[in-house]
């Protein structure tokens, strides 16, 4: 266990300690902050777009940070062999896979925290009261985080840190447009595309999943069965992430 | 009474069997390499290189060995293959008579890599601290100070190691190889790129341990550095071992001492491949 645990706290350290996380931080700050500025474009619907935007900013700021971060770490460990000592030590590849996730993980966990947080101080300083209602958004948040960084692991387990950052980006914008995906092999009336399609549909990681944003933003009623089945798709599709990682990075060489 | 005798000489039967494997496990080699071959390929339409002939070699405990080449003969790999970094195509790698994946194996082994990079953001003690724990040592402080101090380096214990110089980088890599007191140290190439003070301090550190009985395995392509320590050395070109035994016995062979010279001579025989 003290094994996963220094591996945790290295990452986490690393992590804190990358400077395009400031900028991160400071563009997130900057989008919170001018949701309050578009009340005069929003013809009277003002507190359901800064709640909005507050909570999308959030989101956007926890998959950016796994995809920038995630990938500069694993950048600097297999490409700059920060990881040759690690290895060398009498410790398991499968605990290298968990303490990065979980490291990295917690370093998202507590920055998403902290925006959504500050998200509410900016509704507290413009409305005289907070709206704790929309902190529901942060589980799913962080659940998404977690298949991101499933993907982003496992990619790194075979590939370069290059394509490793493309398919980040790529799985990020495919999983966010699978409703669509699954519209088309619905109308579509080509069978093997209709096929192709739902095949896709089905195996490819629906971010939407997690997508609570609306609901939560113009209040209203969540349905109890959407996420009990978010949080397990989440929690399953990660596990499953993570195994298959540890498989092949059992097997991966470092030439 | 029959009983008891019966009983008294399957228990000293036990004894001895338990005596002599423990005797034969002492006298494992520490490093043992049968017939190890690997070949790579840069690109997937390009035709595989192979990089290591079939390199067998026989590293005794207690012993300092020098694994001489020059650069490309295949050191590194060598060395990656028996930190279980890279798989042989076909051949046999132990450290203790265990493979090099196994936990146990690499609880007894300490390694340096060749260039190392480690995590800039850890100052010294951090680093040393992650790693300590990473090979099951918890509540290591006295002992990573100890090694602090030992590699010159307590001073620099809170700076990062983003500030670290070249020299500073190699002390703090043979400080966490040292974590532990391994019976086996793998150090491939700890003395390039620095300066005659470092080397010494370096060759220093190696004497110690090999004072203590400590399996040292070295690479380098320079002579001089290996005749100040190495027991034996091995010299490998081209992916082929030339030569092994005492240095002594090398030299009285027309091995040159100084590194131009052994420059010269890995040239002349990679020129005429399989002169010995």
């Amino acid at each position: 266990m003290h094994r996963i645990k220094a591996i945790i706290e290295n990452t986490f350290k690393e992590g804190l300690r990358q400077r395009i996380l400031l900028l991160l931080i400071v563009f997130t700050l900057l989008l919170i902050v001018m949701s309050v500025f578009l009340e005069p474009f929003a013809l009277g619907e003002s507190p359901k777009i800064m709640r909005d935007l507050g909570l999308a900013a959030a989101s956007l700021f926890g998959v950016l940070t796994t995809i920038i971060v995630g990938s500069a770490l694993i950048h600097k460990d297999i490409e700059k062999r920060t990881l040759y000592t690690v290895l060398a030590k009498p410790v398991r590849r499968s605990e290298i896979v968990l303490g990065k996730f979980l490291g990295l993980g917690a370093l998202v966990c507590l920055l998403v925290l902290a925006m959504l947080l500050i998200h509410q101080l900016v509704i507290f300083l413009y409305e005289g009261s907070f709206d704790f209602h929309l902190l529901i958004a942060f589980p799913f948040t962080i659940l998404e985080v977690g298949v991101m960084l499933g993907i982003l692991l496992l990619f790194s387990s075979f590939s370069s840190t290059t394509l490793t950052s493309i398919m980040g980006v790529i799985f990020f914008v495919i999983g966010h447009a699978l409703p669509d995906l699954k519209l088309f092999a619905e109308t579509t009336k080509a069978p093997a595309l209709k096929h192709i399609a739902y095949a896709f549909y089905y195996v490819l990681p629906n971010l939407d999943n997690f997508n609570f944003r609306m609901d939560l933003a113009y209040k209203a009623p969540l349905p109890t069965d959407q996420l009990i089945f978010s949080i397990c798709y989440g929690i399953m599709y990660t596990v499953f992430l993570l195994y298959v990682t540890t498989l092949i990075f059992e097997r991966r060489e470092f030439k | 009474m029959l009983f008891r005798d019966l009983t008294n000489t399957i228990c000293d039967l036990v004894l001895y069997k338990v005596i002599i494997l423990g005797i034969f496990l002492e006298m494992e080699n520490a490093i043992r390499l049968e017939d190890i071959r690997r070949s790579f390929k840069n690109h997937f339409w390009q035709k595989e290189t192979e990089v290591l002939k079939g390199i067998t070699l026989d590293i005794h405990p207690g012993e300092v060995f020098g694994f001489l080449g020059p650069n490309g003969a295949g050191k590194t790999t060598t060395i990656k293959i028996i930190t279980g970094l890279i798989r042989p195509d076909s051949g046999r790698a132990t450290i203790f008579g265990m493979a090099p994946s196994s936990l146990q194996a690499r609880q007894r082994i300490g390694f340096l890599p060749e260039s190392p990079y480690f995590y800039e953001h850890l100052t010294g003690f951090e680093f040393l601290k992650i790693h300590a724990s990473l090979s099951n040592r918890i509540n290591a402080d006295q002992e990573i100070n100890g090694l602090l101090e030992r590699v010159g380096l307590d001073r620099a214990r809170k700076v990062q190691l983003r500030s670290y110089s070249r020299g500073m980088l190699q002390r703090i890599g043979i400080a966490q190889a040292l974590i532990g007191a391994p019976d086996l140290l793998i150090l491939d190439e700890p003395l390039t790129g620095l300066d005659p003070i470092g080397r010494k301090e370096i060759k220093d550190l190696i004497l110690e341990e090999k004072k203590k009985g400590t399996t040292i395995f070295f690479s380098s392509h320079i002579l001089p550095d290996a005749e100040a320590v190495c027991d034996r050395v091995g010299i490998v070109i081209e992916g082929q071992i030339r030569e092994v035994g005492k240095l002594s016995d090398l030299l009285k062979k027309g091995l040159p001492t100084d590194e131009i010279s052994l420059e010269e001579w890995f040239v002349r025989h990679i020129q005429k491949p399989g002169i010995s």
